[in-house]
């Protein structure tokens, strides 16, 4: 079942059109990854499914409900963590889990319960300063723990990871990647090792449009390209090795960068050999070798270029 | 009614933790204490500082010289002071984006509009009838046999008067987003008033008069009936303030 389907939506500010026709689903029990440079709409799309702003056209459904404008109903299945989450610094973050909690219409019994459980998820259980006083990383742990107070069949997080250094941002994902057995995740970011780490599917954005999506696994091998890197240590090896007349015949697939050599290929083992050989006739030791397997970036860069 | 409850005590939380509340209770306490003093010792302090030799005549004080600076002190400085304290009620929320997790948690925009305006209405009730309060007992105190016409009516129009610039306030909050903004516009409604009050027959139905004519009425010279039509046009702006503050919010984007 889809826990978010997403169709023909457009949405233009003045005269930009940021969402030209932009479709695609998110099956349950999924973390997906919206990929996409900044400025290509993926915080729209986002408030768009929020009912914080208004699409020009399309129709987006949340659990088989449609998402209205304004007094959206379905954001009871819908947990969110904005890119820079605020809340009230002059309150503790069990103050701000009871506050939601009394919004959303939890039962005031369960809200204490349901908020330690989330504070030790995301450690902030033993912290009773106040939330003026936190790092941003605490603030986005917080953000998830707010998140999921109501239970939600959909975790949207917008770039949850971008403001963070590289302890926060593990963090962050191993939360994710232990709520993924709770919820849905939809994760919007431009750090494709991010999305790499813990997605199982993406969808990457484009110009207001979805350019490439599904299963991550899917698309890695469908985009295989195998591609072999020789790394040499001078440009005089390179050269005497790039004019050989076997690589030579390579040419086309060949891409020289300063004293790195890519060679794509349809049979790595064969052109591995005879590079191999190649080298061994030239008496080049080259400083690394190896068969490259398709990146997320590559892909990335194919698509949006 | 569980949201607004919550929210509410939210707001309350906030003017609590910002000192906002102290600073309330304790500056209206003063002004509750001033009123009757400065009544009392006005002879004294003026003749302190007039040079030597020169006497002034004045009569000694009653207790309508108290209630003379309790309107005057509850309207120059008192509704001064709730204008200013209460004018940053929306801005913050704008500012920092706070209120986009409390509307896609479900909280309706209405409930967070009607928050805003109960907790400034109860910080203001609060300080207000505390100040009067104060004054009533040191009034009572220094001058036992004093006695007053309609001080009730005087004292509840000052209130009344509150709690509509209090409306006219959020009205200014919620459209402009800022500080200055509700204080311009407030400051531009009273300015309003006051151009009002130079027609005479307008001068009936004008609001101003609960803030101005206090001590007619507490001497007797006016009535309930004097007061009935800027009471009704007080509520009358409470109202509009009140509805299109609602519908203006319903269509700020957060």
């Amino acid at each position: 079942m889809d826990i978010l389907t997403i169709s023909g939506l457009s949405k233009q500010f003045g005269q930009q059109q940021v969402l030209k026709d932009l479709s695609f689903h998110v099956p349950e029990g999924s973390i997906y990854g919206f990929i996409g440079k900044n400025g290509s709409g993926k915080t729209t799309t986002m408030k768009i499914v929020l009912g914080l702003l208004k699409g020009d056209s399309g129709s987006i459904e949340v659990c088989g409900e449609k998402v209205k404008y304004g007094h959206s109903k379905t954001n009871r299945y819908i947990g969110y963590l904005p890119d820079v989450p605020e809340f009230y610094n002059y309150m503790t973050s069990r103050e701000y889990l009871k506050l939601c909690g009394e919004i959303t219409g939890i039962p005031t019994g369960k809200i204490n319960g349901k908020s330690d459980e989330l504070l030790s998820l995301v450690g902030l259980s033993n912290i009773n300063k106040r939330i003026g006083a936190y790092s941003r990383g605490m603030k986005q742990r917080l953000g998830i723990a707010q998140a999921l107070l109501n239970e939600p069949k959909l975790l949207i997080c917008d770039e949850p990871t971008s403001a963070l250094d590289p302890l926060g941002r593990k963090e962050i994902l191993d939360i994710l990647q232990q709520v993924k057995e709770q919820t849905t995740v939809i994760f919007s970011t431009h750090v494709l090792s991010d999305v790499e780490a813990i997605c199982d599917r993406i969808g990457i954005l484009d110009n207001g449009t979805i350019k490439l999506a599904g299963d991550l696994k899917e698309i890695k091998l469908r985009h295989h390209q195998n591609c072999l890197v020789i790394c040499l240590e001078s440009k005089e090896k390179v050269n005497a090795f790039v004019n050989s007349e076997r690589i030579r015949s390579l040419r086309d697939s060949a891409d020289v960068q300063g004293t790195t050599i890519k060679l794509k290929t349809e049979r790595p083992d064969e052109t591995m050999s005879m590079v191999m050989n190649v080298l061994v006739s030239l008496s080049i030791i080259p400083s690394k070798i190896e068969i490259a397997k398709p990146q997320l970036q590559d892909i990335f860069m194919e698509v949006v270029e | 009614m569980k949201p607004f409850i919550a929210f509410t005590k939210k707001e309350m939380l906030e003017y609590s933790r910002s000192y906002k509340i102290f600073i309330f209770l304790i500056l209206f306490a003063i002004l509750g204490m001033l009123s009757p003093l400065s009544a009392v010792f006005m002879d004294d302090i003026l003749e302190n500082f007039m040079p030597k030799g020169v006497k002034i005549e004045i009569t000694d004080p009653t207790n309508l010289d108290s209630w003379m600076q309790f309107f005057k002190n509850g309207t120059q400085t008192g509704l001064m002071i709730m204008v200013i304290l209460f004018s940053g009620m929306m801005a913050k929320e704008y500012e920092k984006s706070t209120l986009i997790n409390m509307v896609t948690k479900g909280l309706s925009r209405k409930t967070v509009v009607l928050s805003k305006f109960t907790a400034a209405l109860i910080l203001w009730t609060v300080s207000y009838w505390l100040c009067f309060l104060i004054t009533l007992a040191y009034t009572k105190y220094y001058f036992p046999d004093g006695k007053t016409a309609n001080l009730g009516l005087a004292v509840f129009s000052l209130y009344v008067f509150g709690i509509m610039l209090i409306a006219v306030l959020l009205l200014g909050a919620v459209t402009f987003k800022n500080v200055y903004g509700p204080l311009l516009l407030t400051g531009g409604f009273t300015l309003i008033l006051f151009l009002v009050n130079i027609f005479p027959k307008a001068a009936e139905w004008n609001p101003l008069q609960l803030a101005n004519s206090n001590m007619r009425v507490v001497q007797g010279i006016l009535k309930l009936s004097d007061l009935k039509y800027s009471l009704l046009t007080a509520a009358i702006v409470v109202a509009v303030s009140l509805v299109s503050s609602l519908k203006i919010f319903d269509r700020k984007g957060l």
